[in-house]
């Protein structure tokens, strides 16, 4: 079942997730409509268990919606073997997560080269390189995982979120384990890539700071959608609106 | 492929416990096969000179699964060997009757009693082997020998089957044996069962022109076909020798398969989180399969890289120690096995590959959205297939071990080997369901302090951890446990067994020698039978039977467990002659055992000797005889053959132990170092490194306790169904030997093994 949606990167309708079963059951999403449209920079912002990771996870296929329907880059999950999902996942999006998850057996290289390696292809001369150069790595090719700091392997993984060039790149609390320095550099580095090279990027975080780069924030509340700010918001605006949110 | 080199590169300590694994299992393996391949049946060298021998007729293959021979007699060997003579290209044709002599020294016999009963020839055979005399003449008649390494003139003491006697030397031979007249030999030797052609030219067109000759009385050995004439003697013991190579194969690859698997599943456990993220990115289930093969892969090839040569520079310094234990005759000689060494090398890929199977699937089924849970909570301990493999792996062992009384002797150590392999696999499996439990009941009485507390709820948490770093306690203690618990079992029981039949006080019996000459048992007061093999046809099916030459007996007497016994019996004897018999009664013995006149076995069969005489008088001295209680003579024995078991299970537990003390190590370091991030909390939390080091060293201990608990178990449960299977065979009660001794030891060295190895990590962790 494919359906072809034009204009949107991913597309949820009518989301609903539930995590267990009967009297223990629990409603991440409920009914959850997002379109995000390509080449825009989106977070999602909401309280701890707003379903915010959840909706990220239903989003990027890592997770399956009890009912609704997802759409990535035109093609419908529902349907989808682990295999054709995983492939999809491989070819048409990217991960960036909160813990630096990176191989640590790897070199940086080898980690951004990782992707292309799996979809079982030789990374072009110089892609990797060139990818690396974009984050500001360039210089660090051959270090290990262990060799770099906080910000530098999270740079490392964005990287590699970016070489197979994504419909989609999803990013789980990208700076939750940075300090502001290295914050805002990996901050301006996704700004960057959607500005430069038309990605489009999820961002799930509770940073308001971080919140602003985006060109829009959806607000999470119990599984539902409830608010939303267009166009590049002050962070002090979306601190307000987050404020307000946690008081509900 | 890449990806699985840097893997094992960056995180070969977590490969090193599979590296290890296989290195010994490969290193154990091709040193057995080495000496095993090396360990080939061979002509006698005394048939060195000729290429063609004819061998007495079979009559089929008896229950040892060795060929049944019918012997010629004196004469119809001289007379074949007549015809074959005149055979063109043939040079000479020598009956070869084999006899018992044995050199006396001091009145004491000397030398290998087994191989004693064919070391004496006549002096034409002597051609055969291509033997010269270096000085003197050939003896021309009885009381002359020709032999090695005496001056012509000298004298020998010697044992026959006549008794003791003095023998003067007419010659020196250039070979082993004692070489009598062609007369002399007549009344010392049986039947002929071979006769060696010397030839000239074409063994084969000689061979070929032989079988024409030769037609339906006797067999044509040519070529590599004279090495199945090797001495009954050395065969069993090449035959022994094999039982232990082929238990330490087969010991060596499962030890190995169940450390490599249990050693991959906990990897894999502690690797979810990178699995996961492998999966994130884009890895297929397959690409997560195919990556920990090739991990596995890359580790089978350099541990048997290691192995293979470390196996076969061992296997020739473990010769002398086999030769000595009499597992392997005395020329034995370890040989280049290439063959061997390849089939251990791709054992050890292939054991390191099933070991790594179970947890590649379970890897491949980590979703994706684990690389992003931090939760080292655990899954559900037991799965489907591991509760059917338990229970089948339960069912087999069990069903095995009732089985085996119905064994052989020597197969039972095999048979009990793998019924217990089973049965400890089984419990490994099932181990989480009684690891629950089991920790609350021994953690009671520490609930109350921080370190029971944690170490509880760790354990409990943690069931499936601790099911792998126990699984090889498991296996160590009940190994132990079970193989020395059987074989002590079965031991006693044939104890009780054999001390049933023998009610005398004082026996003669042999002391060094294969059996009592007939006439030094006949010199004594009291009972004897004669021993020897004849072939009886019952019902049209000629078969070889254990003979019994009693006093008082007429005619043959039975099995009563052989139904439709017939009237008469044509019984073929070791002379080559046959008689029919009447059948007069029966006897309680098994099937293939016959009780005949002494005196009959006596004039048919100069070679049979007497186990022992039951003494009713005092016994008149001999030489190679010894005068004892009965109660020692039995004992003895057993001994004899308790000293094979125990050298057996000696190298089998020592091999199980080292390796599997080597599991219990690698898996509790593997288990600690992988929860160093916990223990950083512990210490954050106020917990100094002594507690950190209390906390490991409870674990490790509750661990060892519950792999001891659960190995006693299977061998408890194991014993007991054991002894009643014995019971039922013997129909008497049989108590169970329990070896407490030796099971705490081995419990005792992996409580040792394992503390320190989990107390290991901590220690290096605090010194960085």
């Amino acid at each position: 079942m494919t359906i072809t949606t034009i204009g949107t990167a991913v597309e949820l309708r009518a989301v609903t997730r539930i995590f267990g079963t009967g009297t223990a059951a629990v409603t991440a999403l409920d009914a959850v409509d997002v379109a995000i449209a390509p080449a825009t920079f989106t977070a999602v912002m909401g309280p701890s268990g707003s379903g915010k990771s959840t909706l990220l996870h239903c989003a990027a296929g890592l997770d399956r919606a009890t009912r609704g329907e997802v759409v990535i880059d035109g093609v419908a999950l529902a349907g989808l073997s682990e295999r054709a999902i995983t492939k999809l996942r491989r070819e048409r999006v990217g991960f960036v997560f909160q813990a630096f998850n990176l191989i640590l057996a790897l070199s940086a290289e080898q980690n951004v080269a990782l992707p292309l390696r799996l979809a079982g292809r030789a990374p072009a001369a110089g892609e990797v390189q060139a990818m690396l150069a974009e984050v500001g790595l360039a210089d660090r090719a051959r270090h290990r995982p262990s060799e770099l700091s906080g910000g530098q392997q999270q740079r490392v993984a964005i990287a590699r979120a970016l070489v197979t060039r994504p419909a989609v790149v999803f990013a789980d609390e990208p700076t939750g384990a940075l300090d502001t320095t290295a914050s805002r550099e990996v901050l301006r580095l996704l700004r960057a890539a959607v500005d430069r090279h038309a990605q489009t990027i999820v961002m799930v975080t509770h940073d308001p700071y971080a919140a602003a780069f985006a060109d829009r924030v959806l607000f999470l509340a119990d599984g539902r959608v409830v608010d939303h700010l267009p166009g590049p918001a002050g962070a002090s605006g979306i601190a307000l609106r987050m404020a307000r949110l946690e008081e509900r | 492929m890449s990806l699985a080199l840097t893997m094992v590169r960056h995180r070969f300590a977590a490969f090193a416990g599979t590296f290890v694994a296989i290195a010994l299992g490969v290193a154990v393996v091709a040193g057995a096969t080495t000496l095993w391949a090396s360990s080939r049946p061979q002509a006698p060298a005394r048939y060195d000179a000729c290429p063609v021998l004819v061998h007495s007729p079979s009559v089929g293959t008896g229950r040892d699964g060795y060929p049944e021979y019918r012997s010629w007699t004196a004469g119809q060997a001289r007379m074949l060997a007549a015809r074959l003579a005149t055979l063109p290209g043939v040079t000479a044709a020598v009956p070869d009757p084999a006899f018992y002599v044995q050199r006396l020294a001091g009145g004491r016999a000397t030398g290998d009693p087994d191989g004693a009963r064919t070391d004496g020839h006549t002096w034409s055979s002597a051609v055969l082997g291509g033997y010269r005399l270096t000085a003197g003449t050939a003896p021309q008649s009885p009381g002359q020998v020709a032999v090695a390494g005496m001056a012509p003139g000298s004298r020998i003491e010697v044992l026959t089957t006549r008794g003791p006697a003095t023998w003067t030397v007419t010659g020196t031979v250039d070979g082993p044996g004692f070489y009598v007249s062609d007369t002399a030999a007549k009344a010392l030797a049986a039947g002929v069962r071979v006769i060696g052609l010397t030839v000239t030219g074409d063994p084969d067109t000689v061979a070929a022109a032989a079988e024409s000759v030769v037609g339906g009385e006797g067999t044509v050995l040519t070529g590599a076909e004279r090495d199945s004439l090797e001495e009954e003697a050395v065969t069993r013991t090449r035959w022994l020798g094999a039982q232990l190579l082929i238990a330490m194969v087969t010991l060596g690859a499962f030890v190995a398969v169940f450390v490599v698997a249990s050693t991959c599943a906990l990897s894999a456990a502690q690797r979810r989180r990178e699995i996961g993220l492998l999966r994130a990115v884009g890895a297929t289930p397959g690409q997560v399969v195919r990556l920990m093969y090739a991990e596995t892969l890359v580790v089978a090839v350099l541990g048997g890289a290691v192995g293979v040569p470390l196996g076969a520079l061992a296997a020739p310094l473990l010769a002398p120690p086999l030769v000595a234990a009499g597992l392997e005759p005395a020329d034995f000689a370890v040989s280049a096995q290439p063959l061997a060494l390849a089939g251990s090398f791709l054992l050890g890929v292939v054991v390191a590959l099933a070991g790594v199977w179970a947890s590649a699937r379970r890897s491949s089924r980590v979703p994706a959205l684990d690389a992003l849970r931090d939760a080292a909570v655990e899954r559900r301990a037991m799965t489907v297939p591991r509760w059917i493999g338990g229970v089948l792996a339960a069912a087999g062992g069990g069903g095995l071990m009732a089985a085996l009384p119905a064994l052989p002797v020597m197969t039972r150590t095999t048979a009990a080997l793998g019924s217990a392999m089973l049965l400890l696999v089984a419990a490994a499996l099932l181990a989480p369901v009684v690891i629950v439990p089991l920790v609350r009941v021994v953690t009671w009485p520490w609930r109350r302090g921080a370190t029971g507390m944690l170490v509880r709820e760790g354990t409990l948490t943690g069931v499936r951890r601790v099911a792998s770093t126990a699984a090889p306690v498991l296996l160590t203690v009940g190994f132990a446990a079970l193989l020395t618990g059987t074989v002590a079992t079965i031991e006693r029981a044939a104890g009780i067994d054999e001390a049933a039949k023998l009610p005398a006080a004082t026996v003669a019996a042999p002391d060094g020698t294969p059996g009592l000459p007939a006439p030094v048992a006949a010199a004594q007061p009291g009972d004897y039978a004669l021993s020897t093999e004849v072939l009886v046809t019952i019902g049209g099916v000629t078969s070889g039977h254990q003979a019994t030459g009693e006093d008082g007996v007429h005619g043959v007497r039975l099995s009563r467990d052989l139904r439709d016994r017939p009237e008469r019996v044509p019984v073929a004897f070791a002379d080559g002659t046959t008689t029919t018999l009447p059948v007069t009664g029966t006897h309680d013995g098994p099937a293939d055992l016959v009780t005949l006149p002494r005196e009959l076995i006596r004039e048919h069969d100069p070679a049979a000797l007497a186990d022992a005489v039951l003494l009713d008088g005092p016994a008149v001295p001999a030489p190679g005889m010894k005068v004892l209680p009965a109660g020692d003579y039995v004992r003895e024995r057993i001994d004899v053959e308790g000293r094979i078991i125990r050298i057996f299970l000696l190298v089998l537990i020592g091999l199980s132990v080292g390796y599997t003390g080597l599991a219990v190590a690698n898996t509790l370091l593997m288990a600690t170092a992988a929860r160093r991030g916990e223990f950083t909390a512990l210490r954050l939390a106020g917990g100094g490194t002594g507690h950190v080091l209390r906390l490991t060293t409870a674990e490790a201990l509750l661990t060892v306790t519950a792999g001891t608990l659960l190995g006693g178990a299977v061998a408890a449960v194991a014993l007991l169904g054991m002894q009643h299977a014995v019971e039922e065979e013997l129909k008497q009660a049989v108590e169970v030997v329990v070896p407490w001794g030796q099971s705490a030891l081995v419990a005792l060295a992996c409580a040792l093994v394992a503390v320190v190895a989990a107390g290991g990590p901590v220690l290096r962790a605090r010194s960085r």
